[in-house]
């Protein structure tokens, strides 16, 4: 901690002309940022900016809501990540809103912590179709992958909301106003992926970036490549996390690789992101739940895919807003009775504020100009 | 098994007032729990002498652990050392408790005989003498195998003045060992979590932490941060004074196991019960003597870990990093049913 401590001693000694934006991408910096009081501890023209790394807030809300309906067919057990047990969906409020809910109606629903947990549901239940709803990023799809090569018992099949972190960051920076100036890149994400991945970021759009691992000396570490890049005019893609090599675990890539074609995904709130997706390959078609199942989507629903009303979940994940900005923050929207996902998972910004002790909505800032939380 | 014969598991019928019932308190609870001042056949007992040189201080409890037994103890010590910690934390020894014991149907004797030797045994620990008690059987599924409660009486000095409104901006915050292990214990022992460490709850009598700072000068408050753990109490501190309590993380001490569960399962440590530990509020001036007074009982890990500050009534983490955040009343507590 005490290399952070230098280096926070040196980021603040910087002469930053102005406000720098600071997007990082992952759930897991995010938490870290706000449990050590990150923010607190630099100066005020310093603004991190929590990005759109939960995959439990862009899991798109038709898919939510086909694994609710799945859950309510008596036949099937539906595996799905704890996280996402109390994701609202938008439908009636009399209808069953979640998972949780449709626990509660009855329905087999089994909160798993690993993708291996759904292999052992299934030969526990082999007379019964299993489905897990396979939500998350690479760091999730890879493990994913390993399974379905170690062979899946003949009743389990897939809900795949795979995701591929990079192309939302892309996307961004290809729209008019990307919000940020400099970028600390996902480390787990890059461990699997490789760094390289983000080299993209400087490349093309000229902006400093740094892979960050999990831990507060990491971060802070990133911060401090990512400022002095730009006060030194640069742009390049630093490593601050010695657990990301070159090239990746290339055994995880390779599994990814055989079973998932990548497509364009929607992400809630977003819309679709080109070359984003993970589908399962032609030859797991027995495995796919949405081919199995394709009767339990419903698109022509009212409001399938939309946010619910006042939710600004979107904005939040793209960084355009801070959590405390969105209008029901705190009001009505809590982790005991969340409106939108961010407020549900571990990994979303509004959670995660929320549990280090922000409890007041405050002004939206302009769209240029984050503040800092007080 | 000691109990004659009928069954190796709680029956209705030991709850019936019969045969079964006077023998399980004859086998099971009265040679556990036996001392001079029990009488298993009396309806009302008289306490030896309540005219100490004292007042006299009063407490109950109840306890629902689950599990029942986890490592470094059993809901039977811990509703012992529950109800001594909460007289000795307000300044008294505690004498007597009573104990209501509810068994559900189902359990087995063996297992009941080993809490209530857990009862016994801490008891004996303690220092406090069991005088009255009561066995109730509830049927299958309508209890978690046992449930306790307790009524614990002791003596505290005249003229001991303890107390959340003696406590002023500048006063120190005390804790006297690793916080968290008795949440973390119980978290473990849960076969749900799929998780096992060799870490034992802290549950133990506080009396003598709480006597060694009862003899300082100085001394303004003491709780033992049980549900809701260290957070809970500055909470409690805050709102009582209207102060700032001010904690600084990188002074609190967690033993890595703990530090490595909550890492993995999102939970804050400040906010882990303890079961054997005591937060107190001491003078400035006299905090460094009070430490060392702990780690003089062998308490090495005792530390002074915040302080009182005028301002705003709220708890503030100071990061190991050198920045704060706001540490927020628990909101959904992450472990139902840890006492």
């Amino acid at each position: 901690m005490s290399v952070a401590r230098d280096q926070l001693a040196a980021i603040r000694a910087l002469p930053l002309s102005g406000p720098v934006r600071i997007m990082n991408v992952c759930g897991g910096h995010e938490r870290t940022i706000s449990m050590a009081g990150l923010r607190t501890a630099l100066p005020n023209d310093i603004r991190l900016i929590p990005g759109p790394g939960c995959p439990v807030c862009i899991c798109p809300e038709e898919d939510i809501y086909q694994a609710i309906r799945l859950a309510l067919d008596e036949r099937v057990v539906l595996a799905s990540f704890g996280d996402m047990l109390r994701v609202p969906v938008n439908v009636p409020r009399s209808a069953v809103r979640s998972l949780d809910q449709a626990r509660a109606a009855g329905g087999e629903v089994r909160p798993i912590a690993s993708p291996r947990d759904a292999v052992r549901i299934a030969r526990e239940h082999p007379g019964r179709p299993v489905v897990f709803h396979a939500v998350g990023f690479e760091t999730t799809l890879g493990p994913i992958a390993a399974m379905i090569e170690e062979g899946l018992p003949d009743n389990l099949s897939l809900l795949v909301s795979g995701r591929l972190t990079w192309p939302a960051v892309a996307m961004l920076l290809e729209s008019e106003q990307p919000g940020f100036d400099a970028l600390i890149a996902p480390g787990h994400v890059s461990t699997l992926m490789g760094p390289e991945e983000w080299t993209f970021v400087p490349e093309h759009h000229g902006l400093p970036t740094a892979v960050a691992g999990f831990t507060p000396e990491s971060i802070v570490a990133a911060t401090l490549s990512v400022l002095t890049q730009r006060l030194e005019g640069r742009a390049v893609l630093d490593n601050c996390y010695s657990a990301a090599r070159p090239g990746g675990n290339t055994v995880a890539r390779a599994a990814l690789e055989r079973c998932f074609d990548i497509v364009p995904a929607i992400w809630r709130g977003i819309g679709s992101i080109p070359g984003s997706g993970f589908a399962l390959k032609p030859h797991l078609a027995a495995h796919d739940a949405r081919r199995r199942f394709p009767g339990y989507a419903d698109e022509a629903r009212r409001n399938a895919g939309a946010m619910p009303p006042g939710c600004d979940c979107a904005r939040v994940v793209l960084g355009k807003i801070l959590p405390p900005e969105c209008r029901i923050y705190g009001s009505p929207c809590t982790p005991r009775t969340p409106v939108g996902p961010c407020m549900v998972s571990d990994e979303g910004a509004c959670r995660i504020w929320w549990s280090s002790g922000i409890r007041e909505r405050s002004a939206e800032r302009r769209a240029d100009a984050p503040a800092a939380p007080a | 098994m000691a109990t004659t014969s009928d069954s190796s598991f709680i029956t209705m019928a030991h709850g019936n007032g019969g045969r079964l019932m006077r023998e399980l308190i004859e086998h099971v609870f009265a040679p556990a729990l036996g001392n001079p001042d029990l009488d298993t056949n009396a309806d009302a007992v008289r306490l030896p002498d309540l005219s100490g040189d004292g007042e006299w201080l009063i407490t109950t409890d109840g306890f629902t652990v689950d599990p029942l037994e986890f490592p470094g103890g059993n809901i039977g010590s811990l509703a012992i050392h529950g109800t001594v910690n909460d007289l000795a934390v307000s300044g008294a020894t505690p004498c007597y408790v009573t104990l209501n014991a509810f068994i559900e149907e189902g359990l087995a004797l063996s297992i009941l005989e080993r809490l209530v030797r857990g009862i016994g045994e801490a008891s004996r620990e303690s220092g406090v003498r069991i005088v009255a008690g009561d066995t109730k059987v509830v049927g299958r599924g309508q209890g978690g195998g046992l449930y306790l409660a307790t009524t614990g009486v002791g003596l505290r000095p005249h003229g001991l003045q303890l107390g959340l409104d003696r406590i002023r901006a500048g006063d120190r915050i005390l804790v006297s060992g690793p916080v968290g292990d008795h949440g973390t214990a119980v978290l473990l022992a849960r076969e749900q979590f799929g998780l096992s460490g060799d870490l034992q709850s802290d549950a133990t009598s506080v009396l003598p932490i709480a006597q060694a700072l009862i003899k300082g000068p100085g001394l303004r408050f003491m709780r033992d941060p049980t549900r809701g753990g260290i957070a809970t109490v500055a909470h409690e501190i805050a709102r009582t004074t209207g102060h700032t309590v001010r904690l600084q993380a990188a002074r609190i001490p967690v033993r890595p196991p703990v530090r490595a569960v909550c890492d993995m399962l999102g939970y804050d440590p400040c906010y882990l019960a303890c079961e054997g530990r005591i937060a107190a509020v001491v003078s400035p001036e006299s905090a460094t003597a009070a430490l060392a007074s702990l780690r003089s009982l062998g308490h090495r890990h005792a530390a002074i870990i915040g302080e009182i500050a005028a301002g705003r009534p709220g708890v503030v983490l100071e990061t190991a990093l050198g920045g704060e955040r706001i540490l927020e009343e628990l909101e959904d507590d992450p472990l139902p049913r840890i006492c």
